[in-house]
């Protein structure tokens, strides 16, 4: 009988295997499909997740890179700035003194030849009258004032020419 | 010849009860095999028997997404592909695990059959056997696949039309040999197995003693369960194949 074609066995065994398998589907593969639906996109969330923390730690670590190069570069200007400054302020107070000390020198030469030409002048005028005094007394005459101060003006200017 | 439970005996409706009850069985079996598997189902530690269905369905969808050409396809017979895989495999070795068999005076009338049959099996009839191992439900499974593969051609119409004599005409024989040896593969396959294991069972020992078949009873025991999973496997991927060649949506970029 098992070898002979019987359309009731044929029929109803389609009609028990839809029911078999609609149940099975229904209520046991539906569920673990959704299950592994549900992994799958949990895991692909995840390794995008992975890859997207991966790029952002990149990028702030290249940020970090960045920031740190920034003020190294901007540390390193400071440092120069400040020796070019220190730099110019020396040299400026190195000019300074120079000239304060160039300054004082021309100040105390010039002293010194004021001070020179009013002793010249001094001993000029001394000597002009001595040498008045002296021919008036040598020439044992009265000398008028008008002619004695002329002859001091003549003896300066003749000494002052000697002198000069 | 062995004889089954009948109803509607006489009538063209004749059903093999004995079938459809091991087809019951075997969802039975399944049904309550995949909930308790994935009664405490967990998305992020899978266990014990979760592990094994979870593999089954792995196993489904490669074997459909080798034969099928689109994904979209894939899905659509995903369900079945799975639901057979699991129901083949079980069936096939139902009658391999175990057979019951009832022994009634030949003379009576019982369960829908005449002495003449019962006379015919010596009185013994089958109350348990593999489902599979009838010839008319492995053709209504094979046949069941051919009606579901045109109904999804016939979505596309005209390239359904065109595959009858597309690449040849002999497609149209194809469509009447490919139901036929599939359901004829699985049913023979089994059956034979089943008949055989039965006659070495029943087998006289030697000398009234000497278990002789014992170890041939082993070793085919062992075939036919490698036979009864191949089976199934060849079915299910055939059924994928069948489906997949009426599945026009994807051939455009196949």
């Amino acid at each position: 009988m098992g070898g002979v074609f019987q359309v009731g066995t044929f029929i109803f065994s389609i009609i028990s295997f839809l029911i078999v398998f609609f149940f099975i589907q229904r209520f046991a593969f539906r569920p673990l499909a959704k299950m592994l639906e549900q992994r799958r996109q949990h895991v692909e969330s995840q390794i995008t997740e992975a890859e997207k923390s991966r790029e952002e730690a990149a990028s702030l670590l290249a940020e970090q890179r960045r920031l740190l190069d920034e003020a190294r570069k901007e540390a390193k200007n400071l440092l120069d700035a400040a020796r070019v400054r220190a730099d110019e302020q020396a040299r400026e107070i190195l000019l300074k003194a120079e000239e304060e000390a160039s300054r004082i020198l021309e100040e105390n030469r010039q002293a010194i030849v004021r001070e020179r030409d009013e002793a010249l002048a001094a001993v000029t005028q001394r000597v002009a009258e001595l040498s008045v005094e002296l021919t008036a007394k040598l020439l044992h005459s009265h000398v008028s004032p008008e002619l004695h101060r002329e002859m001091v003006a003549e003896a300066e200017k003749r000494l002052g020419e000697l002198v000069c | 010849m062995p004889v089954f439970p009948t109803l509607f005996a006489g009538t063209i409706w004749q059903t093999n009860v004995t079938v459809i009850a091991t087809i019951i069985l075997t969802g039975l079996i399944i049904f309550v095999v995949l909930r308790v598997g994935l009664a405490r189902m967990d998305m992020r530690r899978p266990r014990g028997l979760q592990n094994l269905i979870e593999w089954a369905a792995e196993f489904a969808t490669n074997m459909a997404r080798e034969t099928m050409p689109t994904e979209q396809s894939v899905n659509f017979i995903l369900p079945l592909a799975f639901v057979m895989l699991l129901f083949l495999f079980v069936a096939n070795w139902l009658g391999l695990i175990m057979s019951i068999t009832v022994h009634f005076n030949p003379h009576i009338s019982v369960w829908g059959l005449t002495p003449s049959d019962l006379a015919g099996s010596k009185g013994d009839i089958e109350l348990f056997d593999s489902p599979t191992s009838n010839m008319s439900m492995a053709l209504a499974l094979a046949i069941m696949v051919w009606v579901i593969s045109h109904a999804r051609g016939l979505r596309h119409p005209k390239q359904w039309l065109r595959h009858f004599y597309s690449p040849s005409p002999l497609a149209v024989i194809e469509e009447i040999t490919n139901p036929l040896t599939h359901g004829m593969r699985l049913y023979g396959n089994i059956f034979a197995g089943e008949a055989l294991l039965g006659i070495m069972l029943r087998a006289p020992f030697a000398l009234h003693w000497i278990p002789w078949q014992l170890p041939l009873i082993v070793l085919w025991l062992f075939y036919s369960g490698f036979v009864a999973t191949i089976q199934a496997y060849v079915f299910s991927i055939l059924m994928c194949l069948y489906v997949g060649n009426k599945s026009f949506e994807g051939h455009a970029h196949h």
